[in-house]
């Protein structure tokens, strides 16, 4: 073979050959397997704590106030809808506390609103009662019911 | 004078190099099995990404426009204060037609104040001015066709094969390409990490059978969030499905999305 082929053959081996070097040492390992990404990043993403607990969860402690809810108007709310965030207080019931609700929490969802459909129970908080205290004439777990 | 390169010191030296690269080699394989045993001690190991397929759709008609769902999203996933949201609700204001304008209805309002996350200021058109009014909780489409993972240079945004379109904050470099590619403007580049970022559905919850937190929260049922793959008998998505109209965002892109819309109207975008 004339030396000057045989210097072309080595100079495409070593170029391909650190090409492939290189791609075996910095491809992920799990690149691929579904398609053109990492798949270890599905289990990296699903590895996340949790801030919300789900209904589930309050259940387990709190079924009275569950089933009392389930029964009522704000049957479809989740406890976590006004209570906030829960995991914390799941993992540690003794020191993480929910939140007790305000007048804030009332009117967030139930303030007059020309933009908030017409089904949808709104007052206004200028003349329905200005003293803030909504819990005097609703029970926020079963709406219908009158203290 | 400088020392003669030998034969024999060039081979020495190619050895130690191979020795050096099945070094790393081991080190690396090492490295992929304590990250395996770490990763499947967290994630769950029941969850087959390929045996689902998520779906999320949306009641125009009973969202109230509390914001809520905005609000548990930035909780749930750390998201940073500022305008950067996951979800968010629009509110839409359409006012009456000007009289003797030939028009069926005047230009429609659009405004979406810190995501709708606290509530939205007084309309600003007076309420007998207004035709109609409705809120529109906007999130990642989940397109079966994605934009924003086509453009990435890097691989780092992806279709899963249960649906969500996730990004891999290992692999992103911030470029913003895909924040551009979106025609829904559902991603934004994290101000601390200087990674896009956009909704995952929640990855970490729907994995382990919880629902996302903007639906977990969502105090009218709003939101409803469902596996095309498995339906449950009383499933509310088959029940939402028997009972809407659904439509999607944008459906002239051709991007196919996985978010259905319920009563929406046309000016909605």
């Amino acid at each position: 073979m004339p030396p000057q082929i045989l210097r072309l053959v080595l100079l495409t081996v070593a170029i391909v050959g650190s090409y492939l070097v290189a791609r075996y040492f910095l491809t992920p390992s799990s690149f691929g397997e579904y398609g053109w990404y990492r798949a270890n990043a599905l289990g990296e993403l699903s590895s996340y704590k949790r801030v919300y607990a789900g209904a589930k969860a309050c259940d387990e402690c709190h079924d009275e106030q569950y089933q009392q809810v389930a029964k009522d108007g704000h049957k479809t709310l989740s406890c976590e809808a006004c209570h906030g965030p829960g995991q914390a207080h799941a993992d540690n019931p003794d020191i993480n506390k929910m939140t007790i609700l305000t007048y804030s929490h009332c009117v967030r969802c139930h303030e007059a609103n020309p933009s908030r459909p017409k089904w949808h129970k709104q007052i206004n908080t200028k003349t329905h009662y200005t003293g803030q205290k909504c819990t005097e004439c609703h029970v926020p777990h079963q709406p219908a019911e009158v203290p | 004078m400088r020392q003669r390169v030998t034969r024999r010191h060039v081979f020495g030296r190619i050895g130690v190099a191979i020795a050096g690269l099945l070094t790393t080699a081991a080190a690396r394989s090492v490295k992929a099995a304590v990250q395996k045993v770490f990763v499947s001690a967290s994630a769950p190991k029941d969850y087959d990404a390929t045996r689902h397929k998520w779906l999320m759709c949306i009641d125009i008609n009973r969202c109230i426009g509390c914001g809520l769902c905005a609000e548990a999203c930035k909780k749930e996933n750390h998201v940073p204060e500022g305008p950067c949201f996951r979800t968010w609700i629009e509110r839409y204001i359409i006012p009456k037609p000007k009289p003797g304008s030939g028009q069926t209805r005047g230009e429609a309002l659009v405004d979406s104040p810190n995501g709708g996350m606290h509530g939205f200021p007084e309309s600003p058109v007076a309420k007998e001015e207004i035709e109609q009014s409705f809120f529109v909780p906007k999130l990642c489409n989940l397109c079966h066709h994605s934009p924003c993972t086509q453009v990435c240079p890097v691989g780092a945004t992806f279709d899963a094969p249960d649906g969500a379109v996730l990004i891999d904050p290992k692999y992103c470099i911030g470029c913003g390409f895909c924040i551009q590619a979106c025609p829904y403007g559902c991603r934004f580049l994290n101000p601390l990490t200087k990674t896009a970022e956009k909704c995952t559905l929640c990855y970490h919850r729907i994995t382990r059978g919880l629902k996302p937190a903007c639906v977990e929260v969502c105090p009218t049922q709003a939101r409803i969030f469902g596996d095309l793959k498995n339906p449950a008998q009383d499933d509310p998505l088959r029940k939402f499905y028997e009972t809407n109209r659904v439509q999607v965002l944008k459906p002239h892109l051709g991007t196919e999305p996985r978010v259905l819309y319920a009563g929406m109207d046309k000016e909605v975008r």
